[in-house]
């Protein structure tokens, strides 16, 4: 196997390979760290690879698996994390001239758990600052690019998560999603990303955005291996006030059920032609998926699109006011910190009123029911997970985006859980989601 | 629909919410911040009376705590 190889392996696949013997922790984290060192410096997906302290716990790692201690699938597997998860002793920068020196005291509680599992830490991940806003031109650190074309974006807010995975960079890995942060760069990337739901996973030392709309999740490659990266982060905690205390299930049990019988609702009217629409290309991706799902015995039915669309206005409300509320002070001693773009979204919040917000939290309350009245047709819903496909850094207009649909935000607004899984490409080999 | 804010509106607002925003950036933010209010006052038609924010508040819990 060549360490090309050995790079693109699953999760499942590594974890195998490990209890085999057919390589070890510290081969894994080598192959890794070379092709960091060979390729990121055109895709900028690590703002600090934390090179030493991988190669020690992989020697760690390696000594307890070989000794019999086996904590079980992600022992010995090299991972990164979005910098905005607090790491201790770590730089954590949330891609920000903000943030660009604080070094946190304490894991964030998913992080430690990670950690508690056996993983091996290869490196803080580039992201949208703060996890808003477009890619940065003015960010202390250049702006990730794609991997399949590094002349487009890679999708965000995670976007270092993204770019990292689909390059082969490490095997799993930690985003945040507030508004599709997570999906849209798993989507753009050509790899799976999991929004996990609403109090899942702790958000505690996880540099909030929204803090009723913020979601910590895994990205990976394939289903499985987002199955147990989930399984290791999910659980209550106490420190994360939204945490939900509950029995979290097995989430590889049901991987290989298959589809027969499941009603997949598609929200397409009066939500895919919003504004200024979606891209055809997409929708003729997507268009072919639901019939290839239909094909395994799956049943498509077309529902009103309204309510979500609407929940996008009332998720980007809330979000705007929560993250002004967050940012304010700091905004106020040190403006210029702040890039561009954050700076232009997020003063958006200081110009709504206290009662615009409220109106958009009582909102929330009438579009949940009006979404989960859906659930007597359909088990899932089924949208493209972004509504164009990854555009050009030269062309990109981030003021604009806010303008398309956009398929991701209604789930931040339910906290009903949400992934994106590959599911084509459109003209000039760029990635599509479902 | 809400009124659209004008640039002088805008500077007023941004002076209340103890913002030091040059001419140039507030006019950058104006058409986002008109987008916002649109948006808000779409969202005031969805709700009624009886429509509480989905904001959840738990009352306050105290252990029992023995006299010293």
């Amino acid at each position: 196997m060549t360490a090309g190889d050995l790079c693109y392996l699953t999760i499942s696949e590594a974890a195998a390979g490990l209890r085999r013997k057919e390589f070890s922790p510290v081969e894994l984290t080598k192959a890794c760290l070379a092709r960091i060192e060979a390729i990121d410096g055109k895709l900028h997906s690590f703002i600090t690879p934390t090179t030493d302290y991988a190669l020690e716990q992989a020697r760690e790692a390696e000594k307890e698996l070989h000794s019999g201690k086996d904590r079980g699938p992600l022992h010995g597997i090299p991972i990164a994390l979005k910098d905005l998860y607090a790491t201790k002793g770590i730089r954590t920068t949330c891609h920000s001239a903000v943030f660009e020196h604080w070094i946190p005291d304490d894991d964030a509680t998913a992080v430690a758990k990670l950690q508690g599992a056996g993983t091996i830490l290869l490196g803080k991940l580039g992201m949208h600052e703060f996890a808003f806003g477009g890619p940065s031109v003015d960010a202390p650190f250049p702006a990730v690019r794609n991997p399949w074309n590094t002349a487009h974006i890679p999708g965000g807010s995670s976007s270092g998560s993204g770019a990292a995975l689909a390059a082969g960079l490490c095997y799993g890995a930690l985003g945040s999603d507030t508004g599709g942060s997570i999906r849209t760069p798993s989507s753009h990337c050509g790899i799976v990303g999991i929004k996990p739901t609403y109090g899942r996973v702790s958000r505690s030392g996880v540099v909030p955005l929204s803090w009723s709309l913020d979601h910590a999740g895994p990205m990976a490659r394939s289903v499985e291996d987002c199955a147990i990266l989930l399984q290791a982060i999910a659980g209550h905690d106490p420190k994360d006030t939204a945490s939900a205390n509950v029995t979290v299930p097995n989430f590889r049990a049901g991987l290989k059920d298959g589809i027969k019988g499941l009603r997949i609702g598609v929200p397409r009217a009066d939500w895919f032609d919003e504004n200024k629409g979606t891209d055809p290309e997409t929708e003729a991706v997507f268009n072919a998926v639901l019939k290839t799902l239909e094909s395994l015995g799956a049943v498509i039915l077309e529902i009103d699109g309204k309510a979500f669309s609407i929940a996008r206005k009332a998720n980007q409300t809330i979000l705007v006011c929560e993250a002004y509320a967050y940012h304010e002070k700091t905004y106020q001693e040190t403006p210029m910190k702040f890039g561009t773009s954050v700076r232009r979204r997020m003063l958006e919040g200081a110009f709504l009123s206290a009662a615009d917000y409220i109106t958009a939290q009582r909102a929330r309350s009438v579009l949940n029911e009006q979404i989960r009245a859906n659930f007597s047709r359909v088990d899932v819903f089924a949208t493209p997970s972004a509504p164009r496909p990854p555009e050009a850094f030269e062309s990109m207009d981030p003021n604009d985006q806010n303008l398309r649909p956009n398929f991701t935000n209604p789930f931040n607004l339910t906290g009903l859980p949400a992934i994106s899984v590959p599911c084509g490409f459109t003209s000039g080999n760029r990635p599509s989601g479902l | 629909m809400a009124g659209e804010l004008t640039l002088e509106d805008l500077s007023k607002r941004a002076a209340r919410a103890g913002l030091k925003l040059a001419e140039d950036e507030l006019q950058k933010l104006l058409p986002g911040v008109n987008r916002a209010l649109r948006q808000a006052a779409e969202l005031r038609q969805l709700i009624t009376d009886c429509t509480e924010p989905a904001s959840a508040f738990s009352a306050l819990e105290v252990d029992k705590v023995s006299p010293p």
